[in-house]
């Protein structure tokens, strides 16, 4: 049976932004169930495990220690058990040239992170509330970085 | 144009010489003849003179035969007989000396048979008168009709002789006549032949004088154009040589001997000795060039190295054309011009290019991590400062919402002085001043700059002594201090950090980590802390920039240090190397050209 919540996970090796991202699901009146890692190795280590069950989407931070963003996004699409992640790039920069690299490898969809409370939110309901079936038919380059 | 010249001059001489030869040839020729004629003419005058004399000869005998064969009618004496017979001998020959004397002639010669007949029919007559005295039949009729007629053919041998003397005597003068005239032609002839053959050598000679002054031009001209071939081999740095590929042989330009630091003409000039001065690495791929050459007509380009008897290296580069001599030889003359210069500055390009490549991709990588990691801080200061406006804002006083809105205007104004630095950084540029610098000082200014941090965590530090070093001495004192607060930093909490600086001059061939390096000898560093080390595996992405191992809230690092470390080292032209051991401690060994 389909669990009735969205299941997400997060990335982030900085305590603020994972404190800001599970204040605005708190805050959002949709059922989800949020786990947090502090790098890429956690997250990989967890996503591993065979009991564990697959997020609907997971949110990457880029630079964090031990193991890059990148570098999880590589491993996680050469995985067949991860394939259907919707995977979202979360970071504070948005350089050209991180947008072309993740979306050349298979991210689903790329947030900058905004600088207020309020954009996040609306950022974040936005992306949880995706069809990604229907996205990630219609994906292209211009659509991938979420614009608010 | 020359080649003409060279043909018309050889074919023109050639034409002299054998003109020349005819010339001699005719004359000798014509001289002979003369010679030869003017014998012959001496000849027809003794053989005229002979037939005189043989006629003269035969006239005197029949006369002797007559008074002799008298003086026996008259006195009977058998003894005046002999000469008679005698007599008729010697006519005899010389009727056969005259034959063989006028046997070309035939007018003298039916003159000659009727002169024989006449005597013959004198001694008949002789005989008849003889049967009359031998009967004594003396004084009679018919014996003076005898006496009569032996007269009349005495006479008319006379005649016929003289007719013989004179036609002999005409002969002889139409030949001298002939012979005159011709020898009166000789001298003109001669001379003229003279006149022509000397026209002809003054020719030959005036032509050769101005061929031998042409010569002579171009021959200071070749030796100007050679003049100026070798000083601008000198100049432009480059030497020729000509291959004889049948003969083998090779002659070397003097300035080919000095870009292989020789002296000019000082070893013989074989493909032997040139590849022993080509570098080992170069020599077969050398070889197979030249052999290509010995059968293809053009060949693009030939780099290879040479190695000097002093050691150093020198790049050349080879260009060789083939052609033939006048009697079809093959010969390659080739160009070989040291273009060392050229490829070092190729080489520094590259360099610079490189630092320029590692410049711009830490630029990147310093513009990424800005607009990360500073941009972070103040993204959540604003995202803060909104969740402060949002949820807290209706229980500000008047005054907290003026700091509120006095937080977020400098927080707006901190953005605009990070994209500001971002931009400065991008145009920025350290310059390098490499001084003779005391490492020891060095490291103790960055112990000074450390001093806090030191004594904050009880820190023991001891160093060896360290060498003088052309450096650039702010930059070191930066690469001392980072390493210094690196093994600080990632101290363990419980014990007491322990740094320990060693030093040693090595060879970079006897290194392992140096094998990628240049020959020489380096400085070698070694930084040993009994900090918390870090897993071997992030050995190399330890340098990298912004890059962490470990969390900002457990640690306080910015991801700079080391890298700025690694850039310092590489600035150097050296090498930095990390090893770690989880909480052991971490060793870095940083190696230094000695300059």
């Amino acid at each position: 049976m389909q669990p009735n919540y969205i299941h997400i996970i997060l990335a982030d090796d900085d305590e603020d932004d994972r404190l800001f991202f599970t204040d605005v699901f708190e805050e959002l009146k949709i059922n989800t169930k949020v786990n947090t890692f502090n790098d890429g190795e956690d997250l990989m280590n967890y996503l591993n495990k065979v009991e564990t069950i697959m997020p609907n989407v997971l949110f990457l931070d880029l630079n964090m220690p031990k193991k890059s963003g990148i570098e999880c996004l590589t491993e996680i699409k050469g995985i067949h058990k991860m394939s259907e992640i919707a995977i979202a790039i979360y970071s504070t920069s948005a350089s050209e040239e991180d947008i072309e690299q993740t979306f050349v490898l298979g991210a689903n969809i790329y947030i900058k992170k905004p600088d207020s409370f309020e954009k996040l939110k609306k950022a974040l309901s936005e992306v949880v509330s995706i069809n990604w079936q229907y996205h990630t038919n219609n994906l292209n380059k211009d659509n991938f970085l979420l614009r608010l | 144009m020359k080649k003409n010249y060279f043909f018309k001059s050889t074919l023109f001489l050639k034409v002299v010489l054998l003109s020349s030869l005819f010339v001699i040839l005719v004359m000798g020729g014509i001289t002979y003849m003369h010679i030869s004629n003017l014998t012959n003419s001496t000849k027809i005058v003794v053989k005229t003179y002979k037939v005189n004399v043989e006629l003269e000869r035969i006239i005197s005998y029949l006369r002797e035969a007559e008074s002799d064969y008298r003086k026996y009618i008259v006195e009977k004496d058998v003894s005046y007989l002999n000469p008679y017979l005698d007599a008729k001998e010697k006519v005899n020959n010389s009727f056969l000396k005259l034959n063989e004397l006028i046997n070309e002639n035939s007018k003298q010669h039916e003159n000659l048979t009727v002169l024989n007949k006449l005597t013959d029919s004198l001694f008949f007559n002789f005989s008849k008168t003889n049967i009359f005295v031998e009967n004594n039949e003396t004084n009679t009729k018919a014996l003076n009709l005898l006496y009569f007629k032996e007269n009349a053919i005495i006479d008319s041998i006379r005649r016929k002789t003289n007719e013989m003397f004179f036609l002999e005597n005409k002969l002889f003068n139409n030949r001298q006549e002939k012979y005159e005239s011709d020898l009166q032609f000789t001298p003109l002839f001669f001379y003229l032949v003279l006149l022509i053959t000397l026209i002809i050598i003054i020719l030959a000679y005036s032509k050769i004088t101005n061929d031998l002054k042409n010569i002579k031009v171009k021959n200071d001209q070749l030796l100007i154009f050679k003049e100026s071939t070798n000083q601008s081999e000198i100049i432009g740095k480059h030497g020729n040589w000509v291959w004889h590929i049948e003969s083998d042989i090779f002659t070397y330009s003097d300035n080919l001997y000095r870009l292989l630091g020789e002296e000019p003409q000082s070893f013989e000039a074989t493909l032997v000795n040139f590849l022993k001065f080509v570098h080992p690495e170069d020599v077969d791929k050398l070889t197979e060039d030249l052999n290509k050459m010995t059968h293809v007509e053009e060949l693009p380009f030939i780099n290879y190295r040479i190695i000097q008897k002093n050691g150093s290296i020198k790049y050349l580069k080879a260009y060789a054309k083939s052609f033939y001599s006048l009697n079809g030889q093959k010969r390659l003359l080739g160009n070989t011009s040291d273009i060392t210069e050229e490829i070092e500055s190729i080489i520094a390009l590259e360099e610079r290019n490189l630092e320029l490549e590692r410049n711009n991709k830490e630029l990147s990588a310093f513009n990424y991590a800005a607009s990360h990691d500073l941009q972070e801080p103040l993204r959540k200061i604003q995202t803060f400062v909104s969740r402060l406006e949002e949820k807290e804002a209706a229980t500000f006083s008047d005054a907290g919402h003026q700091y509120l809105e006095r937080i977020k205007f400098a927080a707006g104004k901190m953005r605009i002085l990070i994209d500001d630095l971002l931009q400065f950084s991008r145009t920025n540029k350290p310059d390098k001043e490499f001084v003779e610098a005391d490492l020891n000082a060095l490291f103790e200014n960055a112990m000074q700059d450390a001093t806090v941090i030191i004594l904050e965590k009880k820190a023991k530090i001891t160093s060896d002594t360290l060498p003088k070093a052309k450096v650039v001495a702010f930059q070191i004192q930066q690469l001392f201090l980072n390493l210094l607060v690196n093994s600080l930093k990632y101290s363990k909490e419980e014990t007491f950090p322990i740094i320990k600086v060693n030093y040693s001059n090595v060879k970079a061939k006897e290194t392992p980590h140096l094998l990628k390096a240049a020959e020489g000898n380096y400085h070698k560093i070694t930084f040993t802390d009994n900090g918390i080390g870090f897993d071997q595996k992030y050995a190399e992405k330890i340098f990298d920039l912004f890059n962490r191992l470990h969390n900002k809230q457990d640690y306080s690092g910015s991801g700079i240090g080391l890298s700025i470390c690694k850039k310092i080292v590489e600035n150097h032209n050296g090498f930095i190397f990390s090893k770690g051991e989880i909480n052991v401690g971490a060793v870095f060994t940083v190696y230094l050209p000695v300059i």
